[in-house]
């Protein structure tokens, strides 16, 4: 996953830095504001932790050790914003002290591992997760999801980085002048890798130490995790209380899924299913006439606000589909009114149970196994 | 424990025999079974491999030498200097005369000139060379066919010209780029080199975060090669690497952040009760001399003599 010196050009090298650095800084900035003056101390410490992390062996099934990043490990815990700065120390560590990965290459190896990891990592855990205890299985689903993605989306990167560098730069007789491979070769190399071993490696790391905190520590878990309830119940007093369908709501959503996808409908071929005029379908079936039931409620459709869509004006196009969005929107939140009437029963919501302790103590000994 | 090296001598003093227990019984491995390490075992032998690395280096930095006396802003300026000329060189020829400046460097630097070779070129035929091996096939660089291997549909395909060179240069580049590195971390005290970040304009903060995570890895170190030997100890033969294997992986890891958690906290208030207030203070006393500006002037002449002949060697 580390890029040494020597295979990206000194120009994608900048480029790394370019996104590096501005990323870091704001990262810095969001950091500082949460913790203020332990920053210092709390960044220091989980860069050391971070670095250690990357030292851990995962046994993992068949029989071999593969070592793990821990970047979503430490976004799940502290936020990805956290992860981000200490992992980048963490890397400066391994450039400077033990020369793996390279100094011109760093900040292209801040990108993939450092911002891309966490940010991809979170983002799974948070859909996968939403709604879920503190102390559900979902989580720990969540957290190797998280690994998982995020290692291999990172390992895209590299594979999209290492591989436009033979098109970008070769020399005359068309020798690649950095890493030779192009995209169709690198991105299968790198994904293939952590696909199967390196990206389970980081989501058993990863669930591995959720599971653990859930058993042992949650006061850690709960930094990250601000109004989560702890356990099923209190999720389910949760849910009931912020499950109740809301009708404007379902309407809005169903308008914005059909304007999102009606792209699709530019993109499919032929017209569109039903609409054709008696004329033209017995044209295009070759009948000797139209069918008499047709052509006697083809009629009916004459009467309508919009013949034509008022043919010609794109203006009264326009009107006639804003029309048609509102119609639609309109029946969906009726039918969603009806359903909440017949079928939404009154839960009685209990009130917000109060924090409740914890019988799990903090656990700062190693593992009694 | 509080020092760093009192952490050091803590996690070395692992003996040879505990810490490499499933060696074959004859030395040469010829009687006995041989077993691929556990999880354990590498997990230990990578963390002394961590310390055994950082004291080395403490050690070659303490040499009396060449680039010893330089001044590490100077050193570090350079580094970046060659490093873009190594990525800028289109010429084998450059890369060579680059690889070999490293070489005179670490011989003048008081560096084991075996060890130095041994350390690069151990890392790059290992990596770099198996990776940019299928480069060298007209499948992955097309061009002139020298040595042809097989025939797809009636044409030639095997190793090219091109490929060859792309290889060949991608090895060089890599070796000289490490070597650079090398050059720079063996021979200046981490301390040193972040003061010289500092120097160089890196934000204050930036560098005591740094620094503190450098102290804090040896002693969280401590711990975790701490909890692998007892696990050890108390397993009676080879560890399994079953599910019970990555649940104390696990929980080794939440152990340890749980214990970060709390020692950052408690350094905080350590901090705030020696009036922290979020700004650092740090003693700055560097002045450039001579021999650094010597230095300076001729690395960039070295540069630009390099990039020259480059542009002679390979015309664009």
């Amino acid at each position: 996953m580390h890029i040494p010196d020597g295979y990206l050009s000194p120009q994608t090298c900048a480029a790394g830095f370019v996104v590096a650095v501005p990323v870091l800084a704001t990262a810095a900035a969001r950091v500082k504001r949460r913790v203020r003056t332990r920053n210092v101390p709390t960044l220091a410490v989980l860069a050391a932790v971070s670095f250690l992390i990357m030292m851990f062996n995962v046994p993992i099934p068949d029989g071999t050790t593969a070592h793990a990043v821990g970047g979503a490990l430490i976004a799940i815990l502290l936020g990805p914003w956290a992860a981000a700065i200490a992992v980048t120390v963490a890397l400066g560590f391994q450039a400077l002290l033990f020369g793996d990965g390279g100094v011109l290459s760093f900040g292209v190896d801040v990108v993939n591992m450092a911002v891309i990891l966490p940010f991809a990592g979170y983002g799974v855990y948070r859909l996968v997760a939403r709604g879920a205890a503190l102390t559900a299985r979902r989580r720990v689903l969540a957290a190797f999801l998280a690994g998982y993605v995020g290692i291999n989306v990172a390992a895209l990167c590299v594979g999209i980085e290492l591989g436009i560098q033979p098109d970008l730069f070769h020399d005359a007789t068309g020798a690649p002048l950095y890493s030779p491979y192009h995209l169709a070769q690198s991105i299968p190399a790198m994904l293939l890798a952590h696909l199967t071993v390196a990206g389970v490696a980081e989501g058993i790391l990863t669930a591995a130490v959720l599971g653990y905190l859930q058993r042992a520590n949650l006061p850690l878990l709960r930094v990250n995790h601000p109004g989560v309830p702890v356990d099923a119940a209190a999720a389910d007093a949760e849910r009931t209380r912020r499950r109740r369908l809301r009708p404007g709501v379902v309407a809005a959503v169903v308008v914005a899924a059909l304007v999102v996808l009606t792209p699709l409908g530019l993109l499919a071929p032929g017209g569109a299913f039903g609409e054709d005029s008696p004329q033209d379908l017995r044209a295009a079936l070759g009948l000797a006439a139209v069918p008499a039931g047709l052509a006697h409620y083809s009629g009916f459709w004459h009467d309508v606000l919009f013949p034509g869509y008022l043919s010609g004006s794109p203006w009264t196009y326009i009107v006639s589909a804003v029309v048609g969005i509102v119609v639609v929107g309109l029946v969906v939140w009726g039918a969603a009114t009806l359903a909440v009437r017949l079928f939404g029963r009154r839960v009685p919501v209990p009130p917000p149970a109060a924090e409740r302790e914890d019988t799990v103590e903090q656990v700062t000994d190693g593992p009694a196994r | 424990m509080t020092g760093a090296d009192g952490s050091h001598a803590g996690a070395v003093a692992v003996p040879d025999w505990l810490v490499q227990q499933d060696v074959a019984l004859c030395p040469c491995g010829c009687v006995g079974r041989r077993r691929k390490a556990s999880f354990l075992t590498r997990t230990i032998r990578g963390g002394s491999g961590i310390l055994q690395q950082v004291l080395f280096g403490e050690d070659v930095a303490a040499a009396p030498g060449l680039l010893q006396r330089i001044d590490p802003r100077t050193k570090i300026v350079s580094l970046l200097a060659l490093l873009v000329v190594a990525g800028l060189a289109h010429s084998m020829i450059t890369l060579a005369a680059l690889y070999a400046l490293t070489l005179g460097l670490a011989a003048a630097s008081a560096m084991p000139l075996g060890f130095f070779v041994r350390r690069v070129w151990l890392f790059v035929p290992i990596f770099t060379g198996i990776v940019v091996l299928p480069a060298t096939l007209s499948v992955v660089t097309p061009g002139h066919v020298v040595l042809t291997l097989w025939h797809w549909h009636g044409v030639a395909e095997g190793i090219t010209t091109q490929g060859l060179l792309a290889a060949a240069r991608v090895v060089c580049r890599v070796a000289a780029s490490i070597s650079l590195v090398v050059l720079l971390t063996l021979t200046t005290p981490w301390v040193r080199l972040l003061a010289a970040l500092r120097g160089l304009g890196v934000p204050r903060i930036v560098v005591l975060i740094v620094g503190m995570a450098y102290r804090f890895v040896f002693l969280l170190l401590g711990s975790v090669t701490d909890m692998f030997q007892a696990r050890q100890a108390r397993t009676p033969g080879t560890p399994r690497h079953d599910g019970t294997a990555r649940a104390f992986v696990g929980a080794g890891v939440g152990a340890l952040l749980g214990k970060s958690a709390q020692l950052s906290e408690e350094v905080h208030h350590a901090m705030l009760a020696r009036g922290y207030r979020g700004d650092a203070t740090t003693l700055e006393r560097h002045r450039l001399r001579a021999a650094d500006l010597g230095y300076a002037a001729a690395v960039v002449v070295v540069a630009a003599a390099l990039i020259w002949g480059d542009h002679v060697l390979v015309p664009r």
